[in-house]
């Protein structure tokens, strides 16, 4: 080696040892920041062109402009898909989030005293994946032969259709309400355990019921957790894709068809990328809509003082 | 006297109310099982049976012989045990930066990665099967693996625990004259190693379960997970119930168990992004 190099090795050395500390970081978070460029942010951007563009995957694309986009919103199995979606995400706040609260409540309260039994039997559920819980409420919502009608026809009375047009959004949202109440009940005992005992006994000692106790302390405590809980919700409702799927392919006739669903299958059945790009763009639109709603309303943006 | 009265009325109506809830969600499981033993027959009878009249395993030799459910039980076992082994090593490695250095940006950085968690996953969907194409990916684990390997959510985990590590810790290792690498993987890591634990179970089930993406990716049979080949059972013309509710039991039972022997940390940890929040 050439006394040159070694000079130029030591002066090497030193830059590094110097600046070690300063570059390290950026190596460390590198990876997740290139992935997510590559196989997020580019995706995103590349999702815009191919909406404005007609392409059945191979050859070449045709610009639409917006024509995509105004298709869209007068496709009658679009806006199905979004009123479904919109029933499902309803639902989901309606069934789901208040029984988990009235479940949390119970195991957090004096009355129960063995809690690991319910708090780890109510989030077994989610344990299955989402193609095993369909496939298990195969056997309880069949039209012939599942468990309740099997049950209704043991007490002498009439079978219900549970995955024809009428019934069938109800049962997917059975399926959702079995697997995420457990996960729900969590989040809200974690919020409830975190409200400091003292806010209780003030109140105790001031004469408030248990009425006043739960209105006036309870609920306004658990707004932070509930933020999370009904933007996870959210979220997770508008994404719904497997339940409806499995459970009647998106049918009968459409009955069950989510906004994913109907994407897959634009996008991958009947090969039109650029159509299905635009469904989920609007899709995205959506979902952070309500996330801003959702932040504004409970007042995320709000300065404390 | 009339206020203990009541109040056993009350737990009386608690645990009542509780039970009831435990025991509609264990139902179908239960269902599920029982039937796992039953011939197709016996399944579309009008009178429910919880215990089958004569119990037999040919559902679950089926599921091996005509479905060769252990290669699949395979491919998804490797796919989660790399999918987890990567994501950790790159959670933690992010986790650490940001917990333990100040660098210029550091605070704009950690927004872009909160904010990446909204990006709707359907919506880079197609483009993202595109892009996969391109990259040679189709029909490769890799092609799996790799778009989700560094998710937001894991880094966010692991900071919080990075931070519990004592600075000084770190400092005396570089008077040693440790590298920073090094010092993030025989100091901290081993620290974090409760944390790790928790996200491995976390990242381990994602893969598992997960089943829109491995369904576009894997286009050959022998190669696809078991969600993906339990849905394609599903849809078959004439469906073989007693084999595929054997196929579901299976696939949860190995998350069941991770679950069952993990439990507290694991529940204890998958509150953490919703306290912080």
């Amino acid at each position: 080696m050439s006394s040159e190099s070694i000079v130029e090795d030591r002066g090497l050395r030193a830059w590094w040892s110097r600046s070690e500390r300063k570059v390290v970081p950026y190596v460390f978070i590198s990876p997740f920041y290139i992935l997510f460029i590559v196989f997020s942010v580019g995706p995103l951007i590349y999702a815009l062109y191919l909406s404005l563009h007609r392409w059945p995957g191979t050859g070449p694309m045709r610009h639409v402009g917006l024509g995509n986009y105004t298709y869209l919103a007068g496709d009658p199995v679009f806006l199905k898909s979004l009123w479904n979606t919109v029933y499902y995400a309803v639902g989901a706040f309606l069934f789901i989030l208040p029984l988990a609260l009235v479940l949390a409540l119970l195991i957090n309260s004096t009355l129960i005293r063995i809690k690991s039994l319910f708090r780890i039997g109510y989030f077994l559920p989610i344990l299955t994946s989402t193609v095993a819980a369909t496939i298990m409420f195969l056997l309880i919502f069949n039209n012939e032969f599942g468990l309740i009608n099997q049950g209704l026809a043991s007490l002498g009375i009439p079978a219900l259709k549970w995955l024809d047009e009428e019934l069938v959004k109800i049962s997917v949202l059975a399926v959702v309400t079995w697997r995420y109440t457990g996960i729900n009940v969590l989040y809200f005992l974690t919020g409830l355990q975190s409200i400091p005992p003292e806010l209780y006994e003030a109140a105790q000692v001031d004469g408030a019921g248990t009425w006043a106790q739960f209105r006036y302390i309870t609920l306004p405590q658990l707004r932070p957790i509930a933020l999370f809980v009904g933007v996870v919700t959210m979220i997770g409702s508008f994404q719904l894709f497997a339940e409806p799927m499995l459970l009647a392919n998106g049918g009968p006739n459409d009955a069950s068809l989510t906004i994913a669903n109907y994407l897959y299958r634009m996008g991958f059945t009947n090969a039109k990328l650029g159509y299905g790009s635009a469904i989920g763009w609007v899709l995205a639109l959506i979902i952070f809509g309500l996330s801003f709603i959702q932040l504004y309303l409970f007042g995320a943006f709000r300065k404390e003082d | 006297m009339d206020d203990t009265l009541s109040r056993r009325a009350q737990r009386t109506i608690a645990y009542g109310f509780l039970f009831f809830i435990l025991i509609s969600m264990a139902t179908p499981f239960v269902w599920m099982i029982s039937n796992t033993f039953k011939e197709q027959s016996q399944i579309f009878e009008r009178q429910p049976t919880l215990i089958p009249e004569e119990p037999h395993l040919r559902n679950y030799v089926s599921l091996f012989v005509d479905f060769d459910f252990h290669k699949h039980f395979l491919n998804s076992a490797f796919i989660a045990v790399v999918h987890t082994f990567s994501h950790l090593f790159l959670a933690s490695l992010a986790g650490f930066a940001f917990a333990k250095y100040n660098f210029p940006l550091k605070n704009f950085l950690f927004l872009v990665l909160l904010g990446s968690m909204m990006v709707p996953l359907y919506t880079i969907f197609i483009p993202l099967f595109v892009l996969v194409i391109r990259l040679g990916l189709v029909n490769s684990y890799a092609g799996v693996i790799i778009p989700g390997v560094a998710g937001a959510f894991g880094i966010f985990f692991m900071k919080q625990s990075m931070e519990a590590v004592p600075g000084e810790l770190l400092d005396s290792a570089r008077i040693d004259g440790a590298s920073e690498f090094r010092i993030y993987w025989q100091i901290a890591l081993p620290l974090v190693r409760p944390a790790l634990a928790v996200l491995a179970v976390l990242a381990f089930m994602g893969s598992w379960n997960d089943f829109v993406w491995p369904l576009v990716v894997l286009r050959s049979r022998e190669l696809q997970t078991l969600p993906v080949v339990m849905a394609g059972m599903v849809s078959l013309y004439r469906m073989e119930y007693g084999v595929v509710m054997a196929a579901s039991l299976l696939s949860t039972l190995p998350i069941l168990l991770l679950f069952l022997a993990l439990q507290k940390q694991f529940l204890a940890g998958l509150t953490v992004g919703a306290v912080k929040s």
